[in-house]
C-alpha cells in the first residue's frame, strides 16, 4: 500500500512538473519579445562563428552606451547546420529580431518577416551594388554584413623559398608551373603537399564551383537566382583545376576537413595552397600574429579569360530585421545595426577588431590591416570580383547534389561528364 | 469497482494527455503533411500520394535504407556478442574489480552521440594516421574516406557505445539464474561451457528479447553519431535513413516529402521490431 502511494505521488509530481514546465516556457517567451519594463530585449541570430568574440565585444560596448537595450546572441555555424537552426527558431515561435540571410532564397523564404530597410542609415551608406544580394523586386531587405572574398590562399613564404614569385602568376599555365615547381621541392621545403583542399566540406566545394558558375550566370546575382539551369559552360576549366589539386593534394582528400586543412596544415607551413577566403585571417592571427601579415597571399582563378584572374568578392551575408516583433524591438534592432556600421566606434571595431572588409562607405581603407583583405578590396573596386553564385543555388543543391557528386568524381566513382550531368539535372530538379 | 475505475482513469489522465499532445496529435499531423507540399512555413498544395510514389525512385533514400539495415545487422550482432561477453566476465567472482569493469564498460554510454562521433573521428583520422605513419601499415590510412571503412567506423563507434548498456541488462538476467540449477549442473559433471549453453543461455532468452529490441530500434534510428563521424560522406555513401530524412526536410526544404519518408521508415521499424519480438518471445523458456 505504501509503495502504491509513493508511486501515485511520483506520477502526480511528474505530471505537475510537465504542466509547470510548459507554462514557465510561455512566460519566458513573452518576456523575450515584448520586453517588460524599460528594457528592450533584442534577439540576434549569428552564423559567423569566427567572429563570435568580436561580436560579443561590440555588443558589450553598445549595451554600455544604451542601457535600456539587451541583446541576446545565439551563435550557430561552422560545422553546424545554421540555416536549419534558424528555421527551427522560426518554426518554434522564437523568431529572432535580427538574423543573417545567405542568398536570395533566404530573402524569399523569410520575406513575410523581413523589414524594408531602405530608409536605414546603413542601407544608404552601403557600397553601390552590395544591396542587390538582399533585395527582392528592387526593395532591399538586408544590410550587407561585410565583403568577403575567396580564391587560392597561398603561403608566400613557401612560394619564395621554392623560387616562385607569386606576383608573376598571370595565367593558368603559370599557376600549374608554380604548383609543379613547389611539388618537386617538397622535401627541401618541408611541406606535406602543395594543396590542402578540404573536399570533406560541402561549402568549400560549393565555393570552389562558384568561380566557374558565376560567369555562366553573367556574374549577376539575380540571374543566378532565377536560372533554372546550370550547364557547366566553364566545366572544362573546372575539371583542369580539380585534377590539378587532386593530384597534388594532401590525401585522403575526401576526409580532409576545414580545421585540419587550415589550422593544422596551412597555419603550420605544411602546405602551400588552400581554397579559402579572407575569413581565415582572424583564425590565423590567433595562432600566429605574423602569418597574415607576412606570409598570406591570395591568387585568383583563371576561368573566362586566361590572362585576367578573378576571385569571388562581394557581400556574402545580410542582416535581416524581423518586422513582426514589437515596434520598440524593431526600432532598437534598426538602431543597433545602424550604429554598428555608421558610428565611429562601430566602424573602428568592424575594421580593426572584426578584420572585416567593410561593405559600407565612409571607411578609412588604409586601416584594413592585413594585405589579403586589402587585396580582396582591390579586386572588388577594380571590377575583378565575381559574385557569390553559390549563394544563389537552389536549397540543398550544394550539400545534397553538388558535393556528393563532386566527391564521387574525386573518389573515381564516376567520370567528369557524369558529374556534370548529375549536378545539372539536380540543379533543374531542385529549382 | 466504480471507485477503482474512476481513480484509475484519473491517475492515468496526465499520462494520456501527455501522450496525446506529444505523440498522437503530431503523428496524425505528420501523416497529413506527408500528403502535401510543405516548406516548413506553409502548406502550398495537397499532392495526395505523389510523395510516396516519388520515394520508390529516390535512389539515395533506398540506398540509405539498405545501408541502415546493413549497419543495424552488423551492430546488433556486435553489441549483443560483446555485451553478453562483458556480462559473463563481470559476473565472475572477481571481487571489487568487477564493479570497476562494469563502470568502465558502461561509461561510453554516458557520452552524447555527437561528442562520441568527434572522439572517434579523432581516433580514425589522427590516431590511425599516426599509427600508419609510424608502422607503415597502410591498413590504418584513410579511414572514413571510403565507404567500407566508413561503414565499419560507424559500427565500431556504435558497438562501443551500446555494448556497456546492454551488458547491464544481461547482468541482471544472469544474476537471476537460480544457483541451485548451476550447482546441479556442476554435480552432474557439466563443464563451464556446457553449463553456459545448456543452463544459463536458455534462461536468459528474455534478456535477448529486450536487448535485441533496444539495439535494433536504436541502430535504425542512429543520427548524431552518423552526423558527427562521417556526415554521410564520402559522396553520401554512409548516409543513414534518418540523416537522409533530415536533409530532405531541412536542407532541401522539402518537408512534406521528408515526412512521407519518415512514415515509411516508421512502418519499417515497427514491422521489424514486431517480428523480432514475436520470434524471441516464442523462444523464451518459463521456469
Amino acid at each position: 500500500m505504501k509503495l502504491k502511494l509513493v508511486f501515485i505521488s511520483l506520477i502526480m509530481l511528474a505530471s505537475m512538473s510537465l504542466i509547470v514546465a510548459c507554462s514557465s516556457n510561455e512566460s519566458g517567451d513573452n518576456e523575450g519579445s515584448s520586453g517588460q519594463g524599460d528594457e528592450v530585449v533584442v534577439d540576434l541570430f549569428n552564423i559567423k562563428v569566427e567572429t563570435t568574440d568580436q561580436l560579443n565585444n561590440l555588443i558589450d560596448i553598445y549595451e554600455s552606451e544604451n542601457e535600456n537595450v539587451k541583446i541576446n546572441v545565439t551563435t550557430v555555424g561552422g560545422g553546424q547546420d545554421a540555416p536549419s537552426a534558424l528555421q527551427a527558431k522560426f518554426s518554434s515561435g522564437e523568431a529572432p529580431s535580427i538574423f543573417l540571410l545567405g542568398g536570395l532564397s533566404d530573402v524569399e523564404k523569410y520575406s513575410e518577416y523581413l523589414l524594408d530597410v531602405s530608409d536605414m542609415e546603413s542601407a544608404k551608406t552601403a557600397i553601390d551594388g552590395t544591396l542587390e544580394g538582399g533585395s527582392m523586386d528592387g526593395t532591399p531587405y538586408g544590410i550587407p554584413l561585410n565583403i568577403e572574398g575567396y580564391g587560392w590562399m597561398i603561403n608566400k613564404d613557401i612560394f619564395e623559398r621554392a623560387g616562385v614569385d607569386s606576383s608573376t602568376i598571370d595565367s593558368y599555365g603559370k599557376f600549374v608551373e608554380a604548383v609543379e615547381t613547389i611539388d618537386s621541392q617538397k622535401e627541401e621545403l618541408g611541406i606535406d603537399s602543395v594543396f590542402a583542399f578540404s573536399a570533406k566540406e560541402d561549402w568549400v566545394v560549393s565555393q570552389f564551383s562558384s568561380h566557374f558558375t558565376a560567369p555562366e550566370f553573367g556574374n549577376d546575382v539575380k540571374t543566378a537566382f532565377e536560372s533554372n539551369e546550370l550547364n557547366f559552360e566553364y566545366g572544362d576549366r573546372m575539371k583542369e583545376y580539380t585534377d590539378l589539386f587532386n593530384q597534388y593534394n594532401y590525401q585522403p582528400i575526401l576526409s580532409l576537413d576545414y580545421s585540419t586543412s587550415v589550422e593544422e596544415l596551412f597555419a603550420n607551413d605544411r602546405v602551400a595552397i588552400i581554397h579559402q577566403g579572407n575569413w581565415i585571417v582572424p583564425t590565423l592571427n590567433s595562432m600566429d600574429e605574423s602569418f597574415a601579415q607576412e606570409k598570406l597571399g591570395i591568387l585568383p582563378l583563371f576561368v573566362s579569360s586566361d590572362t585576367e584572374g578573378e576571385i569571388v568578392a562581394g557581400p556574402s551575408w545580410y542582416w535581416g530585421i524581423n518586422k513582426e516583433h514589437d515596434e520598440a524591438v524593431v526600432e532598437e534592432s534598426k538602431k543597433f545595426i545602424d550604429w554598428m556600421y555608421t558610428s565611429d566606434k562601430g566602424k573602428e571595431l568592424i575594421v580593426e577588431d572584426f578584420k572585416y572588409i567593410p561593405s559600407h562607405e565612409g571607411y578609412d581603407t588604409d586601416s584594413i590591416s592585413d594585405p589579403v583583405s586589402a587585396e580582396v578590396y582591390e579586386y572588388l573596386l577594380d571590377g575583378n570580383g565575381k559574385i557569390w553564385a553559390n549563394n544563389q543555388y537552389p536549397d540543398g543543391f550544394f550539400s545534397e547534389a553538388l558535393h556528393p557528386e563532386f566527391q564521387k568524381y574525386l573518389g573515381e566513382q564516376q567520370s567528369w561528364e557524369e558529374f556534370e550531368e548529375a549536378a545539372s539535372n539536380a540543379f533543374t530538379e531542385m529549382r | 469497482m466504480n471507485f477503482k475505475n474512476r481513480t484509475y482513469w484519473l491517475f492515468l489522465l496526465p499520462t494520456l494527455l501527455a501522450l496525446l499532445l506529444v505523440l498522437i496529435i503530431p503523428f496524425f499531423q505528420g501523416v497529413y503533411y506527408s500528403f502535401t507540399e510543405y516548406d516548413g512555413f506553409q502548406v502550398t498544395s495537397f499532392v495526395g500520394f505523389d510523395n510516396y510514389i516519388k520515394l520508390f525512385s529516390d535512389e539515395q533514400f533506398i540506398y540509405s535504407l539498405g545501408f541502415t539495415a546493413a549497419f543495424s545487422a552488423a551492430s546488433v550482432i556486435g553489441i549483443n556478442v560483446l555485451g553478453l561477453s562483458f556480462a559473463l566476465l563481470v559476473t565472475q567472482k572477481l571481487g571489487k574489480v568487477s564493479t570497476l569493469f562494469r563502470t568502465i564498460y558502461f561509461m561510453p554510454n554516458l557520452i552524447g552521440g555527437i561528442i562520441l562521433g568527434f572522439i572517434w573521428q579523432f581516433v580514425f583520422l589522427k590516431a590511425f594516421t599516426g599509427i600508419a605513419d609510424v608502422t607503415g601499415m597502410e591498413f590504418f590510412r584513410g579511414w572514413l574516406s571510403d565507404t567500407e571503412t566508413g561503414f565499419w567506423g560507424l559500427v565500431i563507434l556504435f558497438v562501443w557505445q551500446m555494448s556497456g548498456y546492454i551488458m547491464v541488462i544481461y547482468i541482471s538476467f544472469l544474476n537471476n539464474v537460480p544457483k541451485e540449477l548451476l550447482e546441479a549442473a556442476t554435480i552432474d559433471g557439466a563443464n563451464k561451457w556446457q553449463s553456459f549453453w545448456k543452463v544459463k543461455f536458455p534462461l536468459i532468452i528474455p534478456a535477448f528479447t529486450v536487448s535485441l529490441f533496444l539495439t535494433l530500434s536504436n541502430a535504425f534510428k542512429v543520427y548524431d553519431q552518423n552526423m558527427a563521424l562521417t556526415n554521410g560522406g564520402p559522396f553520401g555513401s554512409t548516409e543513414m535513413a534518418t540523416m537522409n530524412i533530415y536533409d530532405t526536410a531541412f536542407k532541401v526544404q522539402d518537408m512534406g516529402y521528408a515526412q512521407s519518408k519518415a512514415i515509411i521508415f516508421l512502418i519499417i521499424i515497427t514491422l521489424i521490431s514486431v517480428i523480432q519480438l514475436y520470434i524471441t518471445r516464442k523462444k523464451e523458456t518459463e521456469l
